[in-house]
């Protein structure tokens, strides 16, 4: 038999005992029984299926089959919940744009009408607990009796029970009168009481004296804004919530007051009621006015 | 006895039964841990891989056919390996055998044997992946052509080609050395 197959058979362990003999009287035998020998020390490191399996066994629980679909379900259930819980808890808010009126019910049927450019929010799921209503801008609130009720803007807190009042709140400008019942409002942590007829008014952060006011409703919803000595920059941000318009002023003292009204209706008309009184004129361009002295 | 058999065979066919599943871990782990460590070395510590590959198998239980099992670990294996290994020469350990206390060795043998082995290991790195992973599954693990060729999925002449080819690298390796 040739060296080559003797060494094959010899690597294969499969000798059998004369070509055993034939191999061991190779002149390389001794060579290769030492290389043999030395190649051992090269062993892998133990390795015991025994043990490193039970290492894998915690981790091989974990992840049952039946639990996979299981947690599917689960995380479907928890996003739909938390979706019908934010969705539901969240406030309603309803907004007007410029030149725009509208009019809500809350959920005890009382109403509010809210006046353009304003916005007014509530939360339907808590009603029964607080009755509160967030505004920005304009509103007229017609309240169904019952517990406190509270209008909340950023220059105080109007509370009343069972009343008509309109409440405006823009920049600088906090106005409330009431036309029914009683309505208190917090301003600064002081509280003061309207009695139907009565404003309360503070602009630039002075309180103005209670005004007597003898309409039944405020002069907005029915289609017309009324100022009595206010302040024209407050007059001109009112013409720009009502008109789609900027205006723009050149040598004005805009702190003049006004005392008067402006249609919703018509722009010319509504320009003359301003700047008449004020000895004023006006020129119209595409989008903005322009005011000045005649 | 036929009763037997067709009540026993749904519970063979898949290996998410954990019984099987055992069974193919106690087969497969120790020649996937000797297979990547013959081709890698230790530096990416297979025995990590090896529980890697298995736990693969069983997230993948009830897709992998139970005679596909094999060549899916060792598959899966040596992906993991071949994603961190950047092809560095691999150097085998050797001597972790106990030293002997007291010798009657002379200290020039006690030499010659140490350049001996660096020979050996220098020699074992220069070989392919394929021949040495085979080479020492035979010389080292004491395993057969046949049990090399069905571990590999490859022909008994090819591992016998692997095998006899290393040798006799190793062997002109060292005699340069």
């Amino acid at each position: 038999m040739k060296r080559e197959e003797l060494i094959k058979k010899w690597l294969d362990h499969n000798l059998n005992t004369q070509e055993q003999n034939a191999f061991e009287q190779l002149e390389d035998y001794n060579e290769l029984i030492k290389l043999d020998a030395a190649l051992k020390d090269f062993k892998a490191p133990e390795f015991s299926s025994d043990q490193t399996y039970k290492t894998l066994k915690p981790e091989k629980t974990n992840s049952k089959q039946w639990l996979k679909p299981l947690l599917r379900i689960a995380a479907i259930l928890a996003i739909g919940f938390s979706i019908y819980y934010y969705t539901t808890t969240l406030d309603t808010t309803v907004v007007t744009d410029i030149a725009q009126q509208t009019s809500i019910e809350l959920p005890d049927h009382s109403t509010v009408d809210l006046n353009a450019n304003s916005t007014v929010s509530f939360n339907e799921s808590h009603w029964g607990e607080t009755r509160e209503v967030k505004l920005q801008g304009e509103a007229f609130f017609k309240v169904a009796k019952g517990q406190k009720f509270d209008v909340i803007t950023a220059d105080g807190i109007v509370s009343v029970l069972g009343t008509q009042f309109n409440v405006k709140q823009r920049d600088s400008y906090f106005e409330v009168t009431c036309y029914e019942g009683l309505v208190a409002v917090t301003h600064n942590n002081k509280t003061t009481k309207l009695k139907p007829g009565h404003t309360f008014v503070i602009i630039d952060g002075k309180l103005l004296a209670n005004e007597k006011e003898n309409a039944v409703q405020p002069q907005w919803l029915h289609g017309e804004s009324s100022f009595t000595s206010v302040p024209l920059k407050h007059v001109i941000a009112e013409f720009e919530s009502q008109y789609n318009q900027t205006i723009i002023t050149e040598n004005i003292d805009l702190s003049r007051l006004f005392t008067g009204s402006f249609t919703h209706n018509n722009l010319d008309l509504a320009l003359k009621s301003v700047t008449i009184p004020l000895n004023l004129s006006y020129s119209k361009s595409e989008k903005s006015i322009l005011l000045k002295r005649e | 006895m036929g009763l037997f058999k067709t009540m026993n065979k749904p519970l063979q066919d898949n290996i998410c039964e954990s019984l099987l599943f055992e069974r193919l871990y106690k087969k497969h782990a120790k020649n996937l841990h000797d297979f990547l460590y013959y081709k890698f070395g230790d530096q990416l510590n297979p025995e990590d891989k090896v529980q890697e590959a298995f736990i693969k198998l069983w997230q993948n239980c009830s897709k992998v056919a139970p005679n596909k099992a094999k060549s899916y670990l060792f598959t899966t294996a040596n992906n993991l390996m071949l994603n961190a290994y950047a092809h560095q020469k691999v150097v085998l350990k050797y001597g972790q055998k106990p030293q002997k206390s007291s010798t009657n060795e002379t200290p020039q043998f006690v030499l010659e044997e140490k350049e001996y082995h660096q020979k050996i290991q220098t020699a074992l790195s220069k070989l392919t992946e394929a021949q040495r992973v085979a080479f020492l599954m035979n010389r080292v693990e004491g395993k057969r052509f046949k049990e090399i060729a069905e571990l590999l999925d490859i022909s008994v002449k090819g591992v016998e080609k692997r095998i006899y080819g290393a040798l006799k690298k190793l062997r002109e390796d060292i005699d340069e050395l």
